[in-house]
């Protein structure tokens, strides 16, 4: 278990170096990597972002905020629900289950082809050609895909705004008051933080595939365990971080 | 993977297929013809609390910490710290825990079956028990909704508890704008027994539809150990959609037309 995780380290480290140390030879890869991810990820984000925006936040909060005929808050609460804890969290979720599992299976699928090791013998590095465009791409598009499911879970809200009856300015006029830049960018450099985690986890799960039949199987099952775990204990300690740090955004002004 | 995300033909036609594969399923279970094998559900049973129940508790867990911190932190900015309790209680019991009960299940239990029964059904043992005269379908994927449903509703309700525990741990003994005792007054006058319920049904479904569906992309995995990987991976696409869903669904219909709250009229 520890040794795993200090390899995940190793492998992270070395990512790193291999990103910036030239030369550059990943740059079709990153490309195809990155339209890969989000071709897989578009469409269950949308149904889970707004599934989730009107569930959680939404219809929950909705019905509290009923109870004292001030259901016009219900934008500031989204601030609170949407940018800083539920879009990147189920952003990361999706990314990790969806575009996660499939970097793994394929890698996990190289690696018990021995491609990899072809690979190296033709004297090609696959940390820098497979590892690092995949790195790159998952932070790029976890970060991007942070808005997209932001937009989309106050669109939940929207929804059940609508579903009580009520008229959306209010709501839009108590989001755009709360809304801080600050809770925007920690809401961004999070998810891209998460989209790091899971490329780390997923590449290494894969690249160390073994056991036959039942190897890759494996190696996305624990790669998706390790992912979802990963996320939410940075989860946490970023957002009590953040909220530690920064007083300011929790006042609510009204 | 490709053809169940961007053709709706293809995605239609392997829902189908996949409420077909439940119908069989259930209709093992339900007429207890499963009860021949109950042995094997209960060996499923233990393998499913040794290897799954800490890591899913450990989620739940960290979901409970944040929900605490988040309350506390809101209705601190809102002037009444006192009433953190409201929004750990119906965030746990009521959002999150559910939801993050369904996200682990499909990580670890779903997509493990996925591998388990994919190595199964490219090494062809699956054919081998089919040709022994036993029906794969009733001991391999019956035994398994069986132990499921035996062992999970235990699972969930420790569940909760962990995340109880940890929305206390974090509003009342780390951040600390209010005290023990008022935290518990609000906390638990904010929900009741039929709120449990209502939380139980909507995780237990989503458990249900999590190990019908690794069942289906197991027993049906084809294309060798490469196979059984896009399959787990496909798994998990539909398990983390049909979470979001099963979760609406439920709130919608247990909490959208009565909040269930103690004040109001």
């Amino acid at each position: 278990m520890l040794e795993e995780v200090g390899n995940m380290m190793l492998l992270t480290g070395r990512t790193l170096v291999s990103a910036v140390r030239p030369p550059y030879p990943y740059g079709s890869e990153f490309v195809g990597q990155f339209l890969f991810a989000m071709r897989l990820c578009w469409f269950p984000l949308l149904v889970s972002t707004i599934a989730f925006g009107y569930e959680a936040p939404g219809l929950q909060a909705a019905n509290f905020l009923v109870l004292f005929g001030a259901l016009d808050r219900l934008g500031g609460f989204f601030v609170l629900a949407s940018i800083r804890e539920f879009a990147p969290f189920v952003d990361a979720i999706v990314l990790a289950g969806v575009a996660g599992t499939a970097i793994t299976a394929d890698l996990g699928a190289r690696k018990i082809r021995e491609e990899l090791d072809a690979l190296e013998v033709l004297g090609v590095d696959p940390i820098k050609n497979l590892v690092v465009p995949r790195f790159l791409a998952l932070m790029l598009l976890t970060g991007l895909f942070d808005i997209y499911a932001l937009i989309f879970g106050v669109f939940g809200g929207i929804l059940a705004t609508v579903v009580n009856h009520a008229p959306l300015g209010p709501f839009f006029a108590t989001f755009f008051n709360n809304a801080e830049t600050t809770d925007l960018w920690g809401s961004v450099v999070k998810t891209t933080l998460f989209g790091a985690i899971i490329a780390i986890v997923c590449c290494y799960k894969g690249m160390t595939a073994s056991g036959g039949a039942e190897g890759v199987g494996r190696a996305v099952n624990q790669a998706v365990v390790i992912a979802f775990l990963g996320i939410f204990a940075f989860n946490y300690a970023f957002t009590q971080t953040l909220l530690a740090t920064h007083p300011d955004i929790t006042t609510i002004i009204k | 993977m490709e053809d169940l995300i961007l053709t709706p033909r293809g995605w239609i036609e392997a829902f189908g297929e996949i409420v077909r594969f439940a119908a069989r399923m259930l209709r093992e279970v339900a007429s207890l013809r499963v009860m021949r094998f109950f042995g094997e559900a209960l060996r499923q049973a233990g393998i499913l609390i040794v290897s799954s129940t800490l890591v899913i508790w450990g989620l739940v867990f960290i979901i409970g910490l944040e929900c605490g911190i988040e309350g506390a932190y809101f209705t601190y900015g809102e002037g009444t710290p006192a009433y953190s309790g409201v929004f750990a209680a119906w965030c746990d019991l009521r959002e999150l825990v559910p939801l993050v009960f369904g996200y682990m299940m499909a990580a670890k239990v779903g997509t493990g079956i996925v591998a388990e029964l994919g190595s199964m059904r490219i090494s062809d043992e699956i054919d081998a028990l089919e040709v022994m005269g036993i029906s794969g379908m009733r001991f391999l994927c019956a035994t398994r909704l069986l132990a499921a449903l035996m062992v999970l509703p235990f699972v969930y309700l420790c569940s909760i508890a962990a995340g109880f525990f940890a929305s206390y741990l974090a509003v009342v003994q780390q951040i600390g704008y209010v005290s023990s005792g008022g935290f518990f007054l609000i906390f638990w006058q904010f929900q009741n027994p039929p709120d449990l319920l209502y939380s139980l049904i909507k995780a237990m479904a989503m458990a249900i539809v999590i190990v019908i569906v690794g069942c289906y992309y197991g027993y049906n995995a084809s294309g060798g150990p490469v196979g059984v990987g896009t399959a787990t991976a496909k798994s998990m696409v539909l398990n983390l959609v049909s979470v979001h869903l099963i979760g609406m669904l439920g709130t919608q219909l247990f909490w959208g037309a009565n909040p269930r709250a103690p004040i109001g009229g």
